[in-house]
């Protein structure tokens, strides 16, 4: 009785809005990496199957995110948020350099990216502060002292990888969730020119050479095609070539005859617009921003400010993820190492985007709560 | 427990930002939207034209150069397949690339390659440093995947052991490019001239600025025949003034190619390829010319024991060139490419240091004086003015002392008439017919029979020769005019030359009547499966202005050159055949340098050796030259080798008419008399 109970609680509060567009991008997601690695389906060996076994195990995570009460992560904030760093330490010491820069942990035959989790970890955790940190009157700087170490810490290390993409996510995961809370509008100031200040230091310090490039190609693309514009320079020719309509479902040409490098890391965006034409990238973005107007719609019913926090914090990953890839791919930003959630392959970032739709939809879920002692059990309180 | 579930912290701080962020994201996604309407609908056309000149690449399809046969069919000049050996740096020794990009399962192969190859050592070393100096950047159009050309012309063997481990040595391809190939090799090298690869200078004219922004029909405007860069160019000879004929147009073909260059083809490749996808090259005309090689071999072989010379025959009827030899000759293969760069280079600076200038076709470039040979001349001039009685008899005593300049002559003659001053080559007898004649009236007549004027062969940088006038010598000299000058014109000597080539056409002439042909070298030209597009039916220059019986008075004495027991040719005559001709032993007016050594110097003072002919002497089919540089007395040097080329000439016509031999006949090698250099 209770289990069946249960059960339709579940299937009642089931946020199915989420649920369904989550699992839409992950198929048209596999559907376009097929398209991406046809090509070279000889030595990149059935990628596409690899990301269905991390959709799967993804949903199966995000399942048990979804179903353990979400106080539970509150509780425990500070106590993730120490493993992530941990992790982070470990990369130095366990990782190994693959093109310059190492961000992998290895164990055995299995390797994962802990910044990719740290996102979370983050998230929860600054959820958890601004929890215990009610005010009602507007805050001053000083009150941001902590969110501020909380997110400059992993930040810097990921920036030491270097992996500067990630850094440039936790940073902006910090701010949106900052622009929940109010300020003394003289103290935005400060930030603002702070932040210029701080941009200044690390264009002259903390850039290297290849990132520097980047964005310079950016800011002039057409300046060295054959070289760090290259990439930028054949996405926007593959997505211009889409046309209307598309090219169709692997014909895309600029991605059948290799001229998208990182097709299924970073560019798989490209090969979609280059297969579908404007009409499917179109269906493509308003499931992207319906995933993140949903996420703040969650955030909005939420019955506290964690759960709200935490929402926001997800709804921004995903925003921050997709708007920097379709911004670099397009050509609106410069080329920065930004996956795109749900399209990208590797099972760090569908893993991290999946436990973060497990984490909505708890959030979604148990806005239904009521009051205090109707709520059953800890599994689905 | 109890704690998780009081009513949570209050959310009334955040309620509104929520609107401002919502429309904060949805201004984002609206901008990306407007960017992606941007590229794909308002640009979409443009670059799907990017995309598509992304992966199409125009092949340019080879054409082949046209054949030259010879008039019997003997291919004088085709082409052959060479093959050279490219290696890819980034394929051939992947461990020199950047270490990052490198993939585990491509193993160096360039070791192996370089074995293939035979490579030397130290060639290896050299090749192994521009490797790793190309492969220090491996983005996709660094030079680390354009291949590096390693050798050149590989036997066939190699190019057998290569395809057949193909598999297993990647980064080496091996290319076939045609080149010209000289089955003859040496012979006839000059008036068939060699192909080389088309240089800077001559590009440029095809090229003009702005070529390569030129819409297509400008471009065939300015570059009608398609030259590249790489290409093969008639460089001298028949190969260059037919060169249009001969180099056919190049065709094209669409090809589909990835980002990393390779070709793509199936469905999919078809698919992207829009009409027309191909145009067929148009192969070069093939050329059949009037060269008898077999009989440009007979001079080949008559000339064997001579060091520089020449020889033409050419057919008295219609002024096709039969033989065409110019001694020293080379090797058009060594220029034409094959055996790589280096080998042209050496060829060539080999060839420029020879002091007999091995380069220069002697035929029709060469212009020398003609000596005696141009004695029928200087007597027709005086038959027409009606100055000389022919049969009126002048005493030779050996000598004619001419102011304080002393003429000399060969022999003392005693008396002789002008039929005998021809045969016996008398030059007293001549300095009464030049004094009678006139030197304008000698030059008339020289020039009725094409000399001192450009044939109009067509073929290589052909010499005008020269026949002097009085007013050429009034612009020559300050001085005063000198009878000296006319008989040293009578006699073909002094400032007087000709190319062997208008000697040959203007002894045609006197044998055929006086009828001065067009010189002839291309016959046919043809398609390459041997129809025939053009027929050039022979063509005459000028018909000369003189008298029948003039003529026959000439020819009479010619006959008695050969025939007559007294004739300077008389002791090397073959009597089976019925020749006509002059010698000529023609003084060449060297001066020694201090610094010339004395073998030089004696080689130089020699004096040019003629023969010039016609057969059969009272209706001839061939006019023969042959004249030997510095060869010494015409009679003794020259003579013989005429003869025997007209004895091979008459076997061959017996042979390809099924007619039987002409016996060989015993030359006599026991002279009456050896004539001094100067007179024969």
């Amino acid at each position: 009785v209770i289990g069946g109970r249960l059960l339709g609680r579940a299937r009642d509060h089931f946020d199915w809005a989420l649920f369904l567009v989550a699992a839409l991008l992950g198929v048209i997601g596999v559907v376009n990496l097929y398209s991406a690695t046809s090509v070279l389906r000889a030595s990149l060996s059935d990628m596409y199957v690899q990301q269905v076994y991390w959709l799967v195990f993804g949903g199966i995570l995000a399942t048990i995110v979804a179903a353990i009460d979400y106080r539970h992560y509150e509780r425990l904030g500070y106590l993730l948020y120490a493993v992530g760093i941990v992790l982070l330490l470990l990369v130095f010491i366990l990782g190994r350099d693959i093109r310059g820069s190492s961000r992998w942990i290895y164990i055995g035959s299995f390797s994962f990216q802990p910044s990719e989790f740290m996102k979370l970890f983050l998230c929860i955790a600054l959820a958890k502060y601004l929890h215990d940190d009610p005010k009602s009157e507007e805050r001053s700087l000083k009150d941001l002292v902590v969110p501020a170490i909380l997110t400059g810490v992993p930040t810097l290390l990921v920036l030491k990888q270097p992996d500067l993409g990630t850094a440039l996510i936790l940073f902006l995961m910090f701010v949106s969730i900052c622009a929940l809370v109010r300020f003394k509008l003289r103290q935005l100031f400060y930030v603002v020119a702070g932040g210029g200040v701080a941009a200044e230091i690390a264009w002259n310090y903390g850039l290297k050479g290849y990132q520097k490039e980047r964005i310079t190609s950016f800011l002039n693309p057409d300046a060295n095609v054959l070289g760090a514009g290259w990439h930028a320079h054949h996405a926007r020719i593959a997505i211009g070539n889409g046309g209307v309509f598309g090219q169709g479902f692997m014909r895309g040409t600029q991605n059948q005859f290799q001229f998208l490098p990182d097709q299924y890391s970073d560019f798989p965006f490209a090969v979609f617009a280059e297969d579908w034409g404007f009409l499917g990238s179109l269906v493509l973005v308003v499931l992207y921003g319906f995933l993140v107007l949903w996420a703040i719609r969650i955030a909005s019913t939420a019955r506290d400010r964690f759960g709200a926090v935490l929402a926001v914090g997800v709804g921004s990953l995903i925003f921050w993820h997709a708007f920097f890839n379709l911004g670099m791919v397009t050509g609106l930003l410069p080329v920065v190492g930004v996956t795109l959630p749900l399209f990208s392959y590797g099972g760090s970032s569908v893993l991290t985007i999946l436990i973060g739709i497990g984490l909505l939809m708890n959030v979604s879920m148990r806005r239904f709560y009521v009051s205090p002692g109707r709520g059953g059990g800890l599994i689905l309180g | 427990v109890s704690d998780l579930l009081v009513p949570r912290s209050d959310v009334g701080e955040f309620r509104k930002r929520y609107k401002w962020m919502a429309l904060a994201a949805f201004l984002a996604f609206l901008v990306v939207v407007g960017r992606l309407f941007q590229l794909q609908v308002i640009s979409g056309a443009d670059y799907r034209a990017i995309a598509h000149e992304n992966i199409v690449r125009r092949v340019t399809l080879a054409t082949t150069r046209g054949v030259i046969r010879d008039a019997q069919g003997h291919v004088l000049a085709s082409s052959r397949p060479a093959y050279n050996a490219y290696v890819v740096p980034g394929r051939a020794l992947p461990s020199a690339r950047p270490p990052h990009h490198a993939t585990l399962d491509e193993v160096d192969t360039w070791s192996h390659i370089a074995d293939s190859l035979r490579v030397n050592p130290e060639e290896r070393a050299r090749f192994e440093e521009r490797i790793r100096a190309a492969c220090t950047t491996d983005e996709d159009k660094s030079p680390c995947w354009r291949p590096l050309l390693v050798r050149e012309d590989l036997p066939r063997d190699i190019v057998a052991e290569l395809l057949q481990h193909e598999s297993e040595l990647p980064g080496v391809d091996v290319v076939s490019t045609p080149v010209r190939y000289y089955p003859y090799k040496n012979l006839g090298s000059h008036l068939l001239g060699y192909v080389a690869e088309i240089d800077a200078e001559t590009l440029t004219r095809f090229h003009p600025p702005g070529y390569e922004h030129m819409p297509a029909e400008e471009r065939q405007k300015a570059n009608p025949l398609g030259y590249d860069v790489g290409d093969g160019i008639g460089a001298t000879g028949v190969e260059h003034a037919w060169e249009s004929y001969l180099r056919g147009q190049r065709g094209w073909e669409k090809r589909v190619v990835d980002a990393r260059g390779r070709y793509r083809s199936g469905p999919d490749a078809e698919r992207i390829l829009d009409a027309p996808h191909r145009q067929e090259p148009i192969p070069g005309r093939d050329l059949r010319l009037t060269i008898d090689m077999e009989l440009e071999q007979s001079a080949e072989r008559a000339m064997r024991a001579q060091l520089s010379g020449a020889v033409v025959v050419v057919e008295a009827k219609t002024g096709r060139l039969l033989a065409l030899y110019s001694k020293p000759d080379f090797d058009p293969n060594d220029l034409a490419g094959g055996g790589g760069k280096a080998r042209v280079r050496e060829t060539f600076s080999k060839l420029y240091a020879d002091p007999l200038r091995p380069l220069l076709d002697k035929t029709t470039s060469g212009a020398f004086q003609p000596g005696s040979t141009f004695k029928p001349f200087s007597a027709l001039a005086a038959l027409e003015a009606k100055v000389v009685d022919p049969e009126q008899k002048e005493k030779c005593d050996g000598f004619l002392m001419f102011g304080r300049k002393m003429f000399k002559c060969a022999h003392v003659h005693g008396k002789v008439d002008m039929r005998a001053a021809i045969a016996e080559s008398c030059n007293i007898y001549f300095t009464h017919v030049a004094e009678a004649a006139g030197m304008d009236s000698i030059a008339r007549m020289a020039n009725e029979f094409g000399l001192g004027a450009k044939t109009g062969i067509g073929v290589n940088p052909e010499a005008a020769g020269r026949v002097p006038t009085r007013s050429w010598y009034a612009l020559r000299y300050k001085g005063q005019f000198r009878l000296g000058f006319t008989l040293n014109a009578a006699i073909g000597e002094g400032a007087m030359s000709t190319t062997p080539l208008q000697l040959a056409l203007a002894y045609a002439a006197l044998g055929n009547g006086g009828v001065l042909y067009m010189p002839q070298l291309v016959r046919a030209v043809e398609t390459s499966d041997g129809a025939i597009v053009q027929d050039f039916p022979p063509r005459v220059r000028h018909k000369a202005n003189v008298r029948p019986e003039n003529l026959a008075r000439v020819d009479d004495a010619l006959y008695a050159v050969v025939n007559d027991p007294k004739g300077t040719a008389f002791p090397v005559r073959d009597p089976t055949l019925d020749v006509a001709g002059k010698t000529g032993t023609a003084q060449t007016g060297y001066v020694a340098a201090k610094d010339v050594d004395a073998k030089t110097a004696w080689y130089y003072s020699q004096s040019h050796a003629w023969f010039a002919a016609f057969s059969p002497a009272k209706s001839p089919e061939i006019a023969v030259i042959v004249i030997i540089e510095h060869g010494g007395s015409g009679p003794t040097v020259a003579a013989p080798l005429a003869i025997q080329i007209i004895h091979d000439y008459e076997r061959l016509q017996a042979a390809r008419a099924g007619r039987p031999m002409p016996k060989v006949a015993t030359v006599q090698k026991t002279l009456a008399h050896a004539p001094a250099p100067g007179a024969p």
